[in-house]
């Protein structure tokens, strides 16, 4: 039932005195002039009364029954709380023996909590208490629930012990960049992450973000200093602590530098800068994994995350009214686990934003060294619904990447960005002869002014845009997006149809006139649509396939879902890109054809100069810029070609589970499962008729032969996937799927457990859009 | 199962129309979902829609309920049913039951002409993921962390057929 989504909303309310100022004394002085509205006195005139008109009333109604206002509808009946039961009230935690949960103050004046001179072995539990929480509160906690149950967060500077106070002071900055980075990002959903916490808390020492490196490294030289003098066998306790202090001064400094690059001159030093430290900090790690076990450890069956500096309530009243939730504070060594991975993952955007400079590369290139930019500039496509999958729940690193990404092509391009990330999108795409800015035919005024037109169209749009922010959100919310996503690509395609016609219009024109050169350049023009279009199946595909990674196609629905990639997407995809690869090889031939006629008929320097270029185009030529990515459509096309006939073979062998009730109907289902792509003209929509009839004929066939077809395909997959040299993990394992699926399809074509009609089981493990089928 | 629960007389199904049967609402209710519900939630159901909250009775044992609203709240215009609660008691599975009661309540929710029925469902409850997509459901989106206890959901959905012609005749 609806819970989530309603008692969320309320929190955007929550003023700083209901977040946890919940000093009776502040609350007296806050609300201020009370006596007027003390509710005893008020009102103080007009009493009526009703108690006769109340019993009447109450008579009408049944036992049990309610009068309902209006305004009572299923959110207030859901947020009731009735009082004294457990499960509903958050007071119920604690019984009348239980002292109230301390406050710092508390805490310090019982002598519960240490300011000062705290052994490596407190300072270790409370370092790495600390580092749980904040992965907590990445995983979407409460900041108050889990980081400010630390008495220490809350008054640092009341602190003696300089290693424990400026690791609490880095723990507060960190918490304010963090959480602007995730704000400027905006990728984040509610489900994700809990912007809002103590405010009041936070407020009270001011973020100093700039000076916490500093202050770090003060209180490392120290204890490096005070180790030194140690014995060795006792110094090792100490450096734990030393390997703490520096870690957080690395991943500090790394996520800070993100936060700032939205306004850095340098995109290139800053994420260089970035590298460096997150380089430290992963060296750091298994030093400080290896340590755990140094520090004081949570007393077992205790809710605190560490025996000294935690009161694990203190938040509970003063937190929205809903039911209480159960707070998990992840062990230590998970945690840590969480920040290796975080930290590799923003190693790894980092790697692709460097290397993706290429857009300024771009801009001084000849078009014939398209083959590279191409590859580069699938890289980030790829790379950016790559990053999604592997980031998942993460929503720190999906909004460190989208903040590197605008960040930098900001820096890249200035002021036009968006237009010339797109203007350089479709030349890494296909290169055509009007965006390349040395090619004469660049400067033809009325083709600048219809390049104009479309590109302002598109960025009027934002498709392209939206698409990369897109895969900043939780897949969750990806696929939803996409849906809406989709349609927008169909104004897109006409205007690029039209663009396209433009150009061989004008190519006409250009030839009467005697402009060969203009005019073969303009000549057979598909170059925008090709690009948009290209687009549009991506994200078509996505969404399709985001529906397994997600759970929620049923085994009955497979059949349907792999059909339509096989009949038409991939195969689109591969002839798009088939078509771009031979449009791009023919000018490159023409090319070529030019400058040897340069050579031949000019002399003097250009000859010599052209002679030079000509030189590393013929291992341009035969590089086929996108030989790889065909490749593994290729696969994807028999991988899915494989699945339909499997589940084909498989219903009709009466191992599939079909719903069985006269409310089912396959035509709605059908049709709701591919509803975003309706609006699109092209690729046109197609009907459920049109499916049911090639569906039907290919039932005609006997199992025997579904199976066999099936298991054709997936040889064929496997043999496609072979081909790769220096195959990624990806491939590998779409290749043992395609190898094990074709032996199970074998055995059933075979007559194998012909008398047990069991469901196999669909494993997605390997890869999400592809499962190895399994016979119980 | 056991043999005297074969032999046993039919399960009955009656709708809700008294207030001694909220109690056992409740208590099939609290024993098998996760989220806490207070009694508010269960009149607002009940008494809303009494003939939308449909008990199994074996003898004198309630061993089963569903609960639903219908109203246009989320979609001006459109006829929304939903499935708020459905259990049934451990010692009564895999007799239909809910399968039985869930025909019954979409039955109901037809007769008063719903375009829609939806309900969520924690993504790793197989039984009734099993049980919805047997009854033609599809699973429409998927809600990350959508419980109390931190588990995902997934939003069902059967779209009745008068609904999806209304569509396309619109297009």
């Amino acid at each position: 039932m609806e819970r989530e989504s309603s008692s969320n909303n309320e929190q955007d309310e929550w003023s700083a005195s209901e977040c946890g100022f919940n000093d009776p004394e502040v609350q007296r002085v806050m609300r201020g002039g009370s006596a007027a509205e003390d509710i005893t006195q008020y009102p103080i005139h007009g009493w009526v009364d009703v108690t006769q008109e109340f019993h009447e009333a109450c008579a009408e109604l049944l036992p049990g029954e309610l009068a309902q206002d209006m305004l009572f509808g299923l959110f207030e009946a859901m947020s009731a709380i009735e009082i004294m039961d457990p499960k509903m009230d958050v007071g119920m935690g604690f019984d009348k023996f239980d002292l109230p949960p301390p406050s710092f103050e508390a805490a310090v004046a019982m002598g519960a909590i240490k300011l000062d001179a705290l052994e490596p072995a407190e300072l270790i539990g409370i370092f790495d208490a600390l580092f749980a929480c904040l992965v907590s509160w990445l995983e979407g906690n409460s900041m108050d629930q889990v980081l400010f149950t630390c008495l220490y967060l809350h008054a640092p500077s009341q602190i003696q012990d300089k290693a424990l106070r400026v690791f609490c002071i880095a723990v507060r900055n960190l918490i304010v960049v963090i959480k602007n980075i995730i704000i400027l990002a905006a990728v984040n959903e509610e489900e994700d992450f809990q912007l809002y916490g103590n405010s009041a808390l936070l407020a009270a020492e001011k973020a100093q973000p700039a000076t916490i490196a500093g202050q770090l490294k003060d209180v490392e030289d120290e204890l490096v200093r005070k180790c030194k003098k140690l014995p060795p066998a006792e110094d090792q306790n100490l450096m734990a602590v030393v390997h703490r202090l520096r870690f957080m001064r690395h991943l500090f400094q790394a996520i800070y530098q993100v936060e700032l690059m939205a306004s850095a001159e340098s995109a290139e030093e800053a994420v260089n800068e970035i590298y460096k430290n997150l380089n430290v900090a992963s060296e750091l790690l298994p030093l400080i994994k290896r340590t755990i076990e140094r520090g004081t450890q949570p007393v077992e069956g205790s809710e605190a995350p560490n025996p000294m500096g935690f009161s694990p309530r203190i938040h509970d009243r003063s937190q929205p009214p809903t039911f209480p939730r159960s707070i998990k504070i992840r062990e230590r060594p998970a945690s840590y686990q969480f920040l290796e991975e975080m930290v590799a993952r923003f190693k790894y955007a980092c790697k692709v934003i460097r290397h993706k400079d290429y857009y300024s590369a771009l801009v001084s290139s000849s078009w014939l060294s398209s083959g590279i930019l191409f590859y580069l500039s699938c890289l980030l496509q790829n790379f950016f619904i790559e990053y999604s999958r592997k980031s998942g729940h993460c929503i720190l690193s999906r909004s460190v990447l989208q903040n590197l990404f605008s960040s930098s092509i900001r820096v890249a391009h200035g002021k036009q960005s968006m237009k010339r990330f797109l203007r350089h999108s479709v030349q890494a795409f296909n290169s055509p002869p009007v965006l390349n800015l040395k090619h004469p035919v660049a400067s033809d005024p009325k083709v600048q002014q219809h390049l104009e037109t479309f590109f302002r169209y598109c960025i009027n749009m934002n498709t392209f845009n939206q698409f990369i922010r897109l895969c900043g959100f939780n897949r969750a919310r990806q696929r939803d997006k996409l849906a809406h996503l989709i349609e927008n690509f169909d104004p897109l395609q006409v205007d690029a149809v039209r663009l396209d016609s433009l150009m061989n219009q004008m190519a006409n024109e250009r030839a009467m006139e005697g402009n060969e050169l203009h005019a073969t350049a303009l000549k057979h023009s598909t170059h925008f649509s090709t690009w948009v279009l290209y687009n549009c199946f991506r994200a078509m595909l996505i969404y399709l396939m985001s529906g397994f990674e997600l759970e929620l196609y049923a085994v009955h629905e497979f059949l349907y879902i792999y059909w339509y990639p096989y009949e038409f997407l991939v195969g689109f995809l591969v002839s798009a890109l088939t078509r771009t690869e031979n449009i791009l090889l023919a000018q490159e031939e023409y090319a070529e054809h030019q400058s040897k006629m340069q050579v031949n008929g000019g002399g003097g320097g250009a000859g010599g100069k052209s002679r030079k270029a000509a030189k590393p185009k013929k291992n341009k030529k035969q590089q086929r810029p996108y030989r790889q990515e065909i490749i593994y459509y290729h696969a994807l096309l028999s991988l899915c070609g494989g699945m339909y006939k499997a589940m084909g073979a498989l219903t009709k062998d009466g191992r599939v589970r079909l719903p069985m009730s006269k409310f089912d109907n396959e035509e709605i289902r059908y049709n709701r499962r591919f509803a975003p792509f309706v609006p699109l003209t092209s690729p046109p929509p197609v009907s459920y008729v049109e499916f049911k009839s090639i569906r039907d004929h290919m039932m005609l066939c006997s199992v025997e032969e579904l199976y066999s077809m099936a298991a054709k395909h997936f040889d064929q997959a496997r043999n496609v996937l072979e081909s790769i040299q220096n195959p990624e993990q990806e491939i590998l394992d779409l290749l043992q799927i395609a190898r094990t699926n074709f032996v199970v399809m074998n055995v059933l074509a075979r007559g194998h457990q012909k008398e047990v009609k069991r469901q196999p089981e669909f494993d997605f493990s390997k890869h999400s859009y592809f499962p190895i089928m399994k016979l119980k | 199962m056991n043999e005297t629960m074969q032999n046993s007389p039919e399960i009955s199904y009656t709708v809700f129309n008294n207030e001694a049967q909220l109690k056992a609402v409740q208590s099939l209710i609290e024993k098998e979902l996760s989220e806490p519900y207070s009694i508010y939630t269960y009149r607002y159901f009940v008494y809303n829609w009494p003939q939308l909250c449909i008990l199994a009775r074996h003898g004198e044992r309630y061993v089963g309920v569903i609960v639903c609203k219908m109203d246009n709240m989320d979609c001006p215009g459109m006829l929304q049913g939903y499935i708020a609660m459905l259990a049934v008691d451990p010692d009564y599975r895999l007799r239909r039951i809910g399968t039985t009661l869930v025909e019954k309540a979409i039955d109901m929710m037809i007769a008063e002409q719903a375009d829609e029925i939806v309900l969520e469902t924690e993504q790793s409850n197989k039984a009734a993921l099993r049980l919805y997509d047997s009854l033609g459901f599809i699973r429409e989106q998927r809600l990350l962390r959508y419980y109390m206890n931190g588990v995902d959901a997934l939003r069902l959905k059967l779209i009745l057929p008068w609904r999806s012609s209304n569509e396309s005749s619109l297009t």
